[in-house]
C-alpha cells in the first residue's frame, strides 16, 4: 500500500514504491463502497423476491426463485410512465431555475458589497430553519392563491404547484456563495478593471471555474426534487399529476406493505438518478490546466 | 427601490393569503354535466383493485355521476385531509381511521350522517355494533363503516406440535395461554411464545384494551370524565403481560413494530394476537385462528376489540353531497360488502353477510382462518371512548404499558400515573 | 488606472440588489411568508380542523417552558446534533479524500457513494433495524464473537439515540462526500507538489494545506448539517416512533406528534419557533467563528 497517494495522480501512473498491476487503493475503495451500498443491494434482492420470502425476518439474502416479473407488476400497478414524466418535468424546471437564480444571488453575496446584504442573507437562511411540517399549510394556501389569481397551472393539483415553492432555495444560494468565494478574486478584478460588468464577470470568469460546484448543486437539486414526497402528497389530488414517490406509496397499505413491488419501484426510481450522477460526474473534475491560474 | 418592491409584493401576498384562509369553496361541481364525487382512500393491492372495479361499475350504472378515486398513503391521509380542509378543497369522501372520529366530528364540512342512515334502506343496524360505535361521536354520526376487524390468536400449528402443546381452544384462559407461551419459548432457537407491538402507540394499547375488558374493566368511566383503567381489572391484565414479558420472557417485545409478521412468517413466534390483515402475510406457515383467551376469574368472556374505519363524507355543495351520500350507501350495501370482502379478504361490515354460512366458507377458501375472525365479531362488546382527548389517553396508556413490559415500572404505579395524566386531559388541560 | 481600481472598491448597491432580487422574491414569498404565517399560529389554539382558532397569546410558549417532555426533546436533539455533525463531516472527508484520485473505475466508486443519497429512508431504516436486531443482527453477531453479549440497540432507552446517530451518519455520508469532492477539485495540485518537494509527508500536507482550503466547504457542511440535525424527523418516525419510552423523541418528532396526532397545532407551531430561534442563534455563532477559521483563497 502506497503512502504517496494523497495527491491526485492526473496521469494515472502506478507509483514507484509498490508494484501492483492496479492501485492499492482498490483495497480500501471496494470494501468502503460495499458498506455504503448495502441498502441498495438489499433493495435489489428484495425486489426479486416473492411476497412470502420478503416477509421474513431475518431477511432472506438469496431469493430461491428470483422473480423479475415484480418489475413488470410494479410498473403496471399505476401509471408509472406518467409519474416518471411528471417527476422529470418538475425536476428539470426546478434545477434550471435554481442554477440561474442561485448563481446570481450567490455571486452577489460572495463578491458584491451592497447595503443590507448581511441582513438579507441571514433572513434567507432563516427560511431553512422552520420544519416543513409547520410551514406546509401556509405554503399550500399561498400556492392555492397563485392558482386562483395568476394561473391555474401554478395552483393546487398541477405540476406548477410542485415547481413554484422550489424555484429558488436558500440552500442553493448558500452553497454557491461558499464556492464562488474560493474563485481567485484577482481574476475577477482584472476583468472588471477592463470594463466587464458584474454579470459578465459571473458568466465569463466565475461560472467556468465553478463547474464542480454547479454540477454538484444540479445533482443535489434534482435528487431533492425527485424524492420529494410530503409536498406532492398534500398538493396533488389527481392521479395524472402524481410524481414517482406518490406512485410508490401505492404499495404501502395501512397494515401491509408489498415489499417486493415497493422495492422494484424504488429501484426503477433510482435509475434516472444514477444516470444523472454518471453524467454530472464528468463535470466534477476541474480541469486546472485551462484556467490560467497561477498558484 | 428594489427593497420596497419586494416589501410591497410580500405585503400583498400576505393580505391575500390571510383573506383566503377563511374562504371555503367547493371547486367546480360538475365535469361535462356529471356530478363529481372525489374519493380518497389508502388502499393497496387487492383492496385497491376492488374499489377501482366497484367505482367503474357504479359509474356505468349511474351515467349522471362521475366517481373518481385518489389513492394516497393511508397514515398520511390525515395530513392531506387537514391541509385540504384548511385550503378549502376537501374531497367528497375520504377513508379515515376510526380513532380520528372524535376530532373529525369538529370539522364543519363533515356531513352528519344521522338523518341519512336512519332511513330504512340503509339498514344501519345491520352494521356490527362496534362499527356503529366508532362512527358515532355524541349525537353525530360522522361516517359510514368502511372496514372492520378484530383481534384473535393466530398460532403456528407446527411449533405447537413440536413443543407438545395442545392448540388453543375456544375455552382457553390466560393462564393456559401463559403456560403454552412458556413451553413454546426456546432461547437457543431464538423462538418466542408470542409477540406484541411495543412501540407505545395505539397498536400496543389496543392489545391491552381487549385484555382489560376481558378482566371486567373499562377504559373510562360511564360519562367519560375519569380514567377507569387503573382498576383491579387493569392491574390484573397488565400484570399478566408483565409476567410473560419480564418473568417468563416468553413475550417478544417488538419495540419498533416492524418485524412482528415477518418473524411469525419465519416460524420464530408461536402465537400472534393480531387481526385478519396479517393472514395473507403468512404464506410460509401452517396457521390456525382462535378467539382470545379469557380470564378465569372474570365473567366478561372472550371479548375482543375492533378497529373499524369510516367513510367520511364532506359537504361540497348540495349536489355533490347528495351524490356522495348515494355512492357511499351503494358501496356499503350488502351486495358490494360481499364482493369487497371476498375480493380483499377483509371482514364483511354487515352482519347479514357475515352470518351467511356459504359466504364464510368461501372466505375461508380464499384465506384460511377468516371465518373465525368473522365469528369473533360477536365478541366485540365494547368500544374505545369517542372523546377528543383520546390521543392523549392513548399516549399515556401506551407509555405505561411499555414501561412495564421493559421492566422499568410496576403495573399498579404505571397505571395510576397514566390515570392521572388522563384525568388531567379530560378535565380540560 | 488608479482611479478605475478605486471605483472597484465602492459599494454597488444597485447591482447587488438586482442580482439578488429574483431569489429574494421567490424565497420571500414561498419561504419567509409561510414562516411568518406559522408564527401567527403559535399564538393561537388550533387543532387544524375547526376554523375556530382563539388567540391565546403566549400561553403556548409558557406551557412549553414547563413541559418536561419538551425539555427532554431539546436534550435529545442537542446530543444528536453534537454527534451527528462532526461525525458526518469526518466520515465524509475521509471518504472524499479516498475518492479523490484517478485510479481506474474511480467514477464507479464515486457513483456508488452518491447513489447512497438516493436510497430511500425506508430502506435505510430497514437495514439498520436488521443490522442492530438483538437476535439476528450482524452487529450483535460480531460482538458475540468477541465475547460481548447481545445489545438491544434500538429497543433500549439508553442506546437507541446513538443507533439513530449511526444510521443518519451513514445516510448523509454521500452528501458530505459530494460536497467535499467538489471542494477538493479546487485544491491546486501545484501546492501539494511544492510541499512534497519541501519534504512534507502526505498526512501533514493534508492537514496543513488541504483541510484549510476546504474550510469554505466545511462551513457549508457544518451549517447545513446542523440545520438538518436540529430538524431530524424521518428516521425517527420510520424506526422508533420516538421511543422506546421517548428515548429518541427529538424536537420535530414531538412537534409532529402534537400537531397531527394530538391535534395541538398551535402548540406545535410554538415549538417550531423555539427551534427556529435556537437554529438562528446557532448558525449565527457558526458564521462568527467562521471569520476566524474559514479561509477563502
Amino acid at each position: 500500500m502506497t503512502t504517496a497517494e494523497m495527491t491526485p495522480e492526473l496521469d494515472g501512473s502506478t507509483p514507484r514504491r509498490l508494484r501492483l498491476p492496479f492501485s492499492g487503493w482498490h483495497f480500501v475503495l471496494v470494501p468502503l463502497t460495499f458498506v455504503l451500498i448495502v441498502p441498495l443491494i438489499w433493495m435489489v434482492v428484495t425486489s426479486l423476491q416473492t411476497q412470502g420470502e420478503a416477509n421474513r425476518f431475518p431477511p432472506v439474502l438469496l431469493p430461491h426463485h428470483p422473480r423479475p416479473a415484480n418489475y413488470v407488476d410494479a410498473w403496471h400497478t399505476a401509471p408509472f410512465g406518467t409519474f416518471f414524466v411528471n417527476s422529470a418535468l418538475v425536476a428539470l424546471v426546478v434545477v434550471v431555475s435554481n442554477l440561474v437564480v442561485c448563481s446570481l444571488a450567490g455571486y452577489a453575496f460572495a463578491r458584491v458589497r451592497f447595503l443590507g446584504s448581511k441582513a438579507l442573507f441571514m433572513v434567507l437562511m432563516a427560511t431553512l430553519m422552520v420544519p416543513f411540517q409547520v410551514t406546509m399549510i401556509p405554503v399550500f394556501l399561498i400556492v392555492k392563491w397563485f392558482g386562483d389569481h395568476v394561473s391555474p397551472y401554478l395552483g393546487i393539483n398541477h405540476l406548477g404547484a410542485l415547481m413554484l415553492p422550489n424555484l429558488a432555495t436558500a440552500f442553493g444560494i448558500f452553497f454557491l456563495r461558499q464556492f464562488f468565494q474560493t474563485v481567485p478574486v484577482e481574476l475577477e478584478e482584472a476583468a472588471r478593471v477592463d470594463g466587464t460588468s458584474r454579470l459578465g464577470v459571473l458568466f465569463k470568469i466565475v461560472l467556468p471555474l465553478s463547474m464542480p460546484a454547479m454540477s454538484t448543486l444540479a445533482a443535489l437539486t434534482i435528487l431533492t426534487s425527485w424524492n420529494d414526497f410530503l409536498w406532492p402528497l398534500i398538493v396533488i389530488t389527481n392521479q395524472d399529476q402524481m410524481t414517482v414517490p406518490l406512485g410508490l406509496s401505492y404499495f404501502q397499505g395501512a397494515h401491509q406493505t408489498n415489499w417486493p413491488l415497493l422495492m422494484a419501484g424504488n429501484v426503477m426510481s433510482l435509475v434516472p438518478m444514477l444516470i444523472v450522477f454518471v453524467v454530472a460526474q464528468r463535470h466534477f473534475v476541474q480541469s486546472v490546466a485551462g484556467t490560467g491560474l497561477k498558484g | 427601490m428594489i427593497k420596497r418592491q419586494t416589501a410591497w409584493m410580500a405585503a400583498a401576498a400576505t393580505v391575500a393569503a390571510l383573506a383566503l384562509a377563511g374562504c371555503g369553496g367547493g371547486g367546480d361541481s360538475t365535469s361535462g354535466g356529471k356530478t363529481k364525487v372525489v374519493v380518497w382512500d389508502g388502499y393497496e393491492d387487492a383492496q385497491g383493485k376492488n374499489l377501482t372495479a366497484l367505482i367503474a361499475q357504479y359509474n356505468k350504472e349511474h351515467p349522471d355521476v362521475e366517481v373518481t378515486q385518489l389513492v394516497s398513503s393511508s397514515d398520511r391521509v390525515l395530513q392531506k385531509v387537514l391541509t385540504a380542509v384548511r385550503g378549502g378543497s376537501p374531497p367528497d369522501v375520504a377513508y379515515m381511521f376510526g380513532s380520528w372520529a372524535p376530532n373529525i366530528a369538529k370539522i364543519p364540512q363533515v356531513v352528519d350522517m344521522s338523518s341519512y342512515v336512519k332511513q330504512p334502506d340503509w339498514k344501519w343496524d345491520d352494521f356490527y355494533e362496534g362499527e356503529r360505535q366508532a362512527a358515532t361521536v355524541g349525537d353525530k354520526i360522522v361516517g359510514v363503516p368502511a372496514l372492520v376487524d378484530n383481534l384473535a390468536i393466530v398460532y403456528n400449528k407446527k411449533l405447537f406440535q413440536e413443543a407438545g402443546v395442545a392448540p388453543p381452544t375456544p375455552d382457553w384462559t390466560w393462564d393456559d395461554f401463559r403456560a403454552a407461551a412458556k413451553k413454546l419459548t426456546d432461547p437457543s432457537k431464538k423462538q418466542y411464545g408470542w409477540l406484541i407491538p411495543a412501540d407505545g402507540t395505539e397498536d400496543t394499547v389496543w392489545h391491552f384494551d381487549a385484555m382489560l375488558w376481558e378482566a371486567g374493566g373499562d377504559i373510562l368511566n360511564s360519562d367519560n370524565t375519569k380514567a377507569a383503567f387503573d382498576s383491579a381489572a387493569g392491574v390484573e391484565a397488565l400484570t399478566m403481560l408483565q409476567d410473560m414479558a419480564v418473568t417468563d420472557k416468553s413475550l417478544y417485545l417488538d419495540t419498533t413494530n416492524a418485524n412482528g409478521t415477518k418473524l411469525m412468517n419465519s416460524g420464530k413466534i408461536g402465537m400472534l394476537v393480531t387481526g385478519p390483515w396479517d393472514l395473507s402475510s403468512l404464506p410460509d406457515i401452517d396457521y390456525g385462528v382462535q378467539v382470545m383467551p379469557s380470564f378465569a376469574d372474570s365473567d366478561a368472556g372472550h371479548q375482543t376489540i375492533a378497529g373499524p374505519d369510516n367513510w367520511v363524507v364532506f359537504d361540497n355543495g348540495s349536489a355533490r353531497k347528495q351524490a356522495a351520500v348515494d355512492f357511499v350507501r351503494w358501496l356499503t350495501a350488502a351486495d358490494q360488502v360481499r364482493t369487497t370482502s371476498l375480493a380483499s379478504g377483509d371482514l364483511p361490515i354487515r352482519e347479514s353477510v357475515g352470518s351467511e354460512a356459504s359466504f364464510r366458507r368461501q372466505l375461508d377458501q380464499n384465506l384460511s382462518g377468516s371465518s373465525t375472525f368473522v365469528e369473533n365479531l360477536s365478541n366485540v362488546k365494547k368500544a374505545r371512548p369517542s372523546v377528543e382527548q383520546y390521543p392523549a389517553i392513548s399516549e399515556a396508556m401506551g407509555q405505561a404499558i411499555v414501561a412495564v413490559l421493559l421492566g422499568k415500572a410496576q403495573p399498579a404505579q404505571a397505571l395510576a400515573d397514566a390515570a392521572q395524566t388522563t384525568n388531567d386531559a379530560l378535565s380540560g388541560g | 488606472m488608479a482611479g478605475r481600481w478605486r471605483r472597484l472598491g465602492r459599494s454597488e448597491s444597485a447591482t447587488g440588489w438586482m442580482l439578488v432580487s429574483p431569489g429574494a422574491i421567490l424565497i420571500g414569498i414561498f419561504g419567509l411568508l409561510p414562516v411568518l404565517m406559522a408564527l401567527r399560529l403559535s399564538f393561537q389554539k388550533s387543532d387544524l380542523l375547526t376554523p375556530d382558532t382563539p388567540w391565546v397569546g403566549t400561553k403556548n410558549y409558557r406551557q412549553l417552558a414547563d413541559d418536561p417532555r419538551f425539555a427532554e426533546a431539546i436534550q435529545h436533539t442537542i446530543v444528536y446534533t453534537a454527534l451527528f455533525v462532526p461525525g458526518t463531516m469526518l466520515v465524509g472527508l475521509l471518504v472524499a479524500a479516498a475518492l479523490n484520485r484517478s485510479v481506474r473505475f474511480i467514477s464507479v466508486y464515486r457513483t456508488a457513494a452518491y447513489i447512497t443519497m438516493a436510497v430511500s429512508t425506508i430502506s435505510e431504516g430497514i437495514i439498520f433495524l436488521w443490522l442492530t436486531d438483538k437476535d439476528y443482527g450482524l452487529v450483535n453477531a460480531t460482538l458475540n464473537t468477541v465475547g460481548i453479549s447481545s445489545q438491544p440497540f434500538l429497543a433500549s432507552t439508553s442506546q437507541a439515540l446513538y443507533v439513530i446517530v449511526a444510521m443518519t451518519i451513514w445516510g448523509w455520508t454521500g452528501f458530505a462526500v459530494i460536497v467535499y469532492l467538489a471542494a477538493l477539485q479546487g485544491v491546486p495540485a501545484e501546492l501539494h507538489e511544492a510541499a512534497a518537494i519541501d519534504g512534507a509527508r502526505p498526512f501533514t500536507r493534508f492537514r496543513t494545506i488541504t483541510v484549510p482550503l476546504l474550510s469554505p466547504a466545511s462551513l457549508f457542511l457544518v451549517v447545513w448539517l446542523s440545520i438538518n440535525a436540529l430538524q431530524l424527523f424521518d428516521e425517527v418516525y420510520l424506526t422508533t416512533r420516538g421511543g422506546p419510552l421517548h428515548a429518541t423523541t427529538v424536537i420535530v418528532y414531538y412537534l409532529w406528534d402534537q400537531a397531527f396526532v394530538q391535534f395541538n397545532a398551535g402548540y406545535a407551531a410554538a415549538m417550531a419557533y423555539v427551534l427556529f430561534v435556537v437554529s438562528v442563534l446557532f448558525t449565527a455563532v457558526q458564521f462568527r467563528l467562521a471569520r476566524k477559521y474559514v479561509h477563502y483563497s
